[in-house]
């Protein structure tokens, strides 16, 4: 049997799949819990740190500062001058997030509490957060570096090729700056360590989640002042990397250091909010780039301007932009390229490793580009690429030795597999197909001994196998696949093989997993061990059977008439200690060359992978959002020595790269991260994306180990450009920054055609109050908000679940208790979905919470006599949408794509009306006018509002009322029943609401009932609703709601339009409109629609776009309920 | 003292406040198969059955919870047809999400069960509470989408 090539379970398969495979945070050491303080200044000087306080807080074991490491520690990195990062913050901090200290205490509200009692005084300075600001002229310099710019860490300037020759063939070109945007890993397992201090013998233990062990050991070591084997790594799973967790976080040293002075293991897990707000995400890039081209489309010249955000510190910056620049030397044949690549120091969290490391960013200017000058020449941008594609076995502008290179194969297999030319021929409106090309190394050569992996193998004397490596499998089956080599070449099953990895104990060295590189590593080192492994045993058999003619099979030496067992010839082996014949290895790869200060070239890989993309995408004009409808993802793998994993990787890695390309990006206010909540972060969920469709171009590799080449990276490569091809192929517009948002889109699409809206607020004098106070927001007004203002007000919770915040709880089963303890000052929860996770904000939150979940009274839905749907308010989502689906369709649409399935079996319909506001920044923790008081800035106001704040009727605050149900019910004419102790009232719909996310409830008051009268029942309605994910608030919805009698007229309509003002928005003009009308158009209604919300609307210098957006869906919804499809009457 | 029934199996937990049923699970009762990777009620890597129903246990306040609970160490056995095929199509990768899609597709396989079978648009809408970062999601759809087939003994 052979299973290199073959499809294989992973090797664990029954432990990952049943509960029991055990992640840093599942290890059941009674250890102590770690929580860290970070700045909340972007740039400032720690002018007093005083732990005192916080010491004898209740529980707190140890606390520590910048003052328990040595004065001049700092993390290795790149190495010298560029290290620059000390674990905690030293007199200085650099970036929101930035740690200052850390506690361990016996709980973790304990470390959390004894956090607010550390004292720190900040001398805040002006910070550079963009790229803008830290080049200006005068900005202020973050570090001492070596360039002469300011805020320049590294300046790599060098020019590859001969471009005076591609200078003097160029034909065509064209220019054009492209940005891809900081992204978060977003790695389901949060940063985590558990950390053992061992006395005896000053050694240090961890279980951390990690790709690559031997550098968290190097970094830990050298920041404690300890060897780097004293720093000892034990086996645990590891949830996701991607990169991340290929070098030291800071939460591996500051568990060991806490661990030490506590003398007692501690738990260091990151919350969610630290992991996408404090930890080191993408690099930002921003490349300008010229390309050109002589007729025939052969590029003949890169000239590029290539500013990388650094953020605070070096980390990886250096080479994540050395690689990135590579691109424009590897990937096709130019004569000549010319680089100049900054990396620029931001105040915001540093950058760190992701895959792709820098490749995505500057390729989806190179691919795009390459469409551009395709388009301009008339020729189809696959064969633009396949006039392009390298030679093999050639030496590329960098200095990369290219051993097999089938992109053609690749690009072949996206025209056939993604039907390309019918598609793009396809006359239908507003679908397009776009290609985009990759290229990656098998591992570089970046670090002292990257060219080296060690590895050993273990033959037990029952015939059972074992595999020793010193890296780790944070999900990309590296371990299995190693079990696969071993097995071929000792001849035994596959199940017979197990697999030990991390344990720096037990396993030789070996740098781990990160730059591609664990496949041909890991898989060289095995393979070598292994097979001299075999030749051994394959002698002792030789002796044994008498007979030079052996096989290893099915567990045996087999020779040309007898066999003999593995075991037993361990057992004959005079190597064999305690039954175990072990052998260990060093593989040395030869040919590549280090990457080297001073040098520009160098041959970093072994192997090259390639990869073709391609996407199949529908714009909808009317809301800017980007369907994707097929993606064909190929890939040159060399031999896939695990189809069913190679696939796994390709199709994780393109839809990772399809999140970047359509949605995803970390957004900063003041440089502190908003959406630090997967609420808020949108990537992909399972809907939002096709079947991705792997193609392996199978191809022997002869350098790679069993002729396998590299693919965890290349996968995440090319999406960004196909997408941006496929909707330039599809509605003509080119868009050059990354994520392609609706609101990018349609802007887009309103400046191609020339439209724009005149709002006139200086003939509305109801608004001049409200432009004034936005007007002086940028001149002065936010900042002495933000920085004085805040300082008065309620306070802002720290965003942590404290159970004992809560002192009852209890769900009592009749209406008359609950009325009763509200009365008394409890508050309501309905399923708690919304009011659990937001009380964490509040300053000081109820501490009496009663469910009505139990409440039979409250928990129907029902036909009334008159006809009047009656929903009671402790009725959930699910149940809703399953009581409606065929009465009243439009309540059940809305509710289905509300949040998840699980969120809707909780989730109430009362609970749902009356949760918190939606906006980023209230929900996130910022101290907002909302939030903390009047004195507090709105920060929609100048931060980023595109997608969640008001465009009609924003006040104060920006934000709107989150609820589909409530949006919906406006346009149904729901009345609200509520009742106190004291007795019940009803209100209109619209009476209830009164604010963002704010209701005319009072003090003791309780919704009870939603009761939706029979005409509404009975009319037509549609719902339909934009947002950035499945799941998602709605980013804008509309709602329309009619009666059409028998001659086609509408007698009855409301139009209601969502989350574009505080609360439900009702267009009264185009209700109006609509009756009496026959058969009206949706060209006809948003002609009608614009002209209100040109006349009503105010919005914020980024989201008039949402207007667009909104009318389109009214658009949408009018022809839902007149049976038109989409785009017939336009 | 608050009952609970988990898996079978009635338990007496002395559930603090608002703690939630995830913190009970894992800290009390030694279940760590349910993860926690958000605690916000916004990934599903908590998911557990509750009386039947998928939830996120990292919301759900234990002191509420009065009905059956059932976690992925209480399904493994029903579902190991699923947990096979999970394995076979690369449906998980890191593994991290993992109890927690396979506890939902349990509830949505129950669910389908008099039905032939699940429609891939289908899953993917009601899986969409689940993330995963690692796999891109086609592989756990296909899995479902398979096992549901099978086990309503559709010729394939
Ligand atoms: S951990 Fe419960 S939903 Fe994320
Ligand atoms: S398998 Fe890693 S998050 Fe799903």
């Amino acid at each position: 049997m052979s299973y290199v090539g073959t499809s294989q379970r992973p090797h664990d398969w029954a432990a990952r799949t049943d509960g029991s495979t055990l992640f840093a945070a599942d290890l059941r050491l009674p250890a102590l819990h770690a929580a860290v303080l970070r700045s909340p200044h972007p740039y400032a000087d720690i002018v007093a740190l005083d732990t005192s306080r916080a010491e004898r807080m209740p529980g707190v074991v140890a606390v520590i500062t910048a003052a328990d490491f040595a004065p001049d520690a700092v993390y290795v990195h790149r190495g010298a001058p560029l290290s620059d990062r000390p674990p905690l913050a030293r007199g200085t901090v650099r970036h929101v997030g930035q740690e200052v200290a850390a506690v361990a205490a016996e709980t973790y509200v304990q470390a959390v509490a004894a956090l607010a009692a550390i004292r720190v005084r900040y001398r805040p300075r002006k910070a550079p957060l963009t790229l803008a600001e830290a080049t200006a002229p005068g900005a202020r310099r973050l570090h001492e570096r070596t360039t002469d710019e300011p805020n320049v860490s590294v300046l790599f300037a060098t020019e590859w090729g001969d471009a005076a020759t591609g200078r003097a063939h160029a034909r065509t070109a064209v220019e054009g700056r492209f940005a891809y945007p900081s992204v978060s890993h977003a790695c389901m397992e949060t940063n985590t360590t558990l950390a053992r201090w061992n006395q005896a013998d000053g050694t240090v233990e961890l279980w951390t989640s990690t790709q690559a062990p031997w550098f968290i050991g190097k970094e830990v070591s050298q920041l404690l002042g300890l060897e780097h084997d004293q720093v000892i790594f034990r086996e645990v799973a590891t949830g996701g990397g991607f990169g991340s967790k290929s070098k030291a976080s800071e939460h591996e040293v500051l568990a060991a250091a806490l661990a030490r002075k506590a003398n007692r293991p501690v738990l260091l897990s990151l919350t969610r909010e630290e992991e996408m707000g404090a930890n080191k995400p993408r690099h930002r890039f921003e490349t300008w780039l010229r390309t050109s081209v002589d007729d025939d489309g052969l590029v003949r010249l890169y000239e590029s301007d290539i500013r990388v955000d650094n953020g605070s510190y070096n980390h990886m910056g250096p080479s994540v932009m050395r690689v990135g620049a590579i691109t424009l030397g590897s990937m096709y044949r130019p004569d000549g390229a010319v680089i100049e690549a900054r990396l620029i120091d931001t105040a915001t969290q540093p950058g760190g490793q992701f895959r792709g490391y820098g490749t995505p960013q500057v390729s989806l200017a190179a691919e795009s580009q390459l469409d551009e000058l395709a388009d301009r020449l008339g020729l189809d941008p696959l064969e633009m690429r396949l006039r392009n594609v390298n030679r093999e076995y050639a030496t590329t502008l960098c200095g990369y030795d290219v051993t097999t290179a089938r992109l053609a194969d690749c690009l072949d297999a996206v025209r056939t597999e993604l039907d390309w030319d019918r598609r793009r021929a396809d006359p239908r409106p507003d679908r397009g197909v776009g290609v985009a090309a990759g290229s990656h190394g098998s591992g570089a050569y970046a670090y002292d001994l990257a060219n080296r992996s060690d590895a050993a193998i273990d033959v037990f004397d029952d015939g059972r196998v074992r595999v020793r490596y010193g890296g780790s499998d944070a999900g990309t089956g590296q371990s299995t696949i190693l079990a696969q080599i071993a097995a071929d070449e000792l001849g035994v099953d596959l199940a017979d093989v197990e697999v030990l990895s991390m344990d720096s104990e037990q396993t030789p060295f070996e740098l781990g997993a990160w730059s591609s590189r664990g496949t041909h590593m890991t898989g060289s080192s095995v393979g070598k061990a292994a097979s001299e492994v075999a030749e051994r045993l394959r002698d002792l058999a030789r002796a044994k059977l008498g007979t030079q003619d052996v096989v290893l099979r099915d567990g045996q030496a087999v020779g040309a008439d007898d066999a003999v067992a593995l075991g037993d010839l361990v057992r004959l082996s005079d190597d064999a200690v305690d039954g175990v014949l072990s052998h260990e290895t060093i593989y040395l790869l030869e040919g590549t060359e280090p990457l080297a200060p001073g040098k520009s070239t160098a041959n970093l890989s072994p192997t090259y992978a390639y990869a073709a993309h391609g996407a199949y995408v529908e714009v909808d004009r009317r809301t800017g959002a980007v369907q994707l409808l097929d993606y064909v993802a190929a890939h040159d793998v060399g031999r896939a020595i695990n189809p069913t994993a190679v696939e796994g990787q390709i199709a994780g890695g393109a839809v990772m790269g399809i999140g970047a390309a359509l949605g995803e990006e970390l957004v900063r206010e003041g440089g502190r991260i908003i959406n630090t909540s997967y609420l808020h972060y949108a990537m992909p969920r399972s809907a939002d994306v096709p079947s991705v469709r792997p193609v392996i171009v199978n191809a022997h590799d002869p350098a790679g180990p069993y002729g396998a080449k590299s693919v965890g990276e290349m996968s995440i490569i090319p999406p960004g450009a196909a997408l941006a091809n496929a909707v330039q192929d599809a509605v003509g517009v080119r868009i050059r920054e990354l994520p392609l948002t609706p609101d990018k889109v349609i802007s887009a699409l309103a400046e191609k055609e020339g439209r724009r809206r005149r709002h006139r607020i200086w003939r509305r004098p109801g608004r001049w109050w409200i432009a004034l106070m936005r007007a002086l927001y940028p001149l002065g007004l936010h900042h002495v908000l933000h920085h004085w203002g805040t300082r008065f007000g309620r306070g802002v919770g720290t965003g942590v679940a404290d159970p004992e915040s809560v002192t009852s709880l209890s769900a009592p089963d009749d209406l008359g208790t609950v009325l009763h303890e509200v009365a008394a000052g409890a508050q309501v929860i309905g399923g708690g979905s919304d009011a659990m996770v937001e009380r964490r904000r509040e300053a000081a939150p109820a501490t009496v919470l009663i469910s009505t979940r139990s409440v039979l009274a409250l928990r129907g839905v029902r036909r009334a006599e008159d006809g009047a749907l009656r929903i009671g308010a402790a009725v959930t989502l699910a149940e809703l949408a399953e009581a409606t689906r065929e009465t009243v369709p439009v309540l059940a649409e809305a509710v289905d794509s509300i949040a998840s399935a699980q969120i809707r079996n909780v989730a109430t319909v009362a609970g749902n009306l009356v949760q918190e506001k939606r906006c980023w920044f209230f929900r996130n923790g910022f101290s907002c006018y909302k939030r903390n008081g009047v004195t507090s800035p709105c920060y929609a106001v100048l931060g980023d509002h595109r997608f969640q704040h008001a465009v009609i009727d924003g006040h104060r605050c920006q934000a709107v009322t989150p609820s589909d149900l409530a949006t919906v019910l406006t346009a149904l004419d729901a009345r609200v029943e509520l009742a106190a102790e004291d007795g019940r009232r009803t209100l209109t719909i619209e009476e209830f609401f009164v604010g963002p996310g704010e209701t005319a409830l009072r003090p003791g008051e309780v919704v009870v009932e939603i009761v939706v009268p029979a005409a509404a029942v009975r009319r037509r309605s549609a719902f339909r609703k934009l947002n950035l994910y499945t799941g998602d608030f709605a980013t804008a919805s509309a709602v329309i709601s009619g009666d059409v009698d028998e001659s086609g007229t509408w007698t009855e309509a409301r139009l209601v339009l969502g989350a574009v003002a505080p609360v439900p928005w009702r267009a009264v003009e185009a209700e109006e409109w609509l009756c009496g009308r026959i058969a009206p158009t949706a060209a006809q209604l948003r002609k009608v629609l614009d002209r209100e919300l040109d006349r009503e609307a105010h919005p914020l210098p980024g989201n008039g776009w949402k207007l667009d957006a909104v009318a389109g869906l009214a658009e949408h919804v009018l022809e839902a309920v007149t049976g038109v499809r989409p785009g017939e009457g336009r | 003292m608050h009952r609970l029934k988990i898996n079978g199996e009635q338990v007496e937990v002395d559930v603090r406040g608002a703690e939630s049923l995830a913190a009970v699970l894992r800290e009390r009762v030694g279940l760590i198969g349910t993860k926690i990777a958000c605690e916000r009620g916004e990934c599903g890597a908590c998911t557990v059955l509750v009386e039947g129903r998928a939830t996120m246990s990292c919301i759900q306040p234990a002191a509420l919870v009065t009905g059956d609970v059932e976690t992925i160490e209480g399904l493994a056995e029903e579902i190991l047809d699923l947990r096979a095929e999970f394995a076979d199509r690369g449906a998980f990768q890191c593994g991290f999400c993992t109890p927690g899609q396979l506890v939902r597709a349990t509830a949505l396989l129950r669910d389908a069960a008099p039905r032939a079978g699940l429609d891939p648009e289908e899953v993917r809408h009601q899986m969409s509470g689940n993330i995963c970062r690692c796999t891109g999601y086609q592989a756990i759809v296909a899995a479902v989408v398979d096992v549901a087939e099978r086990r309503a003994g559709v010729d394939r």
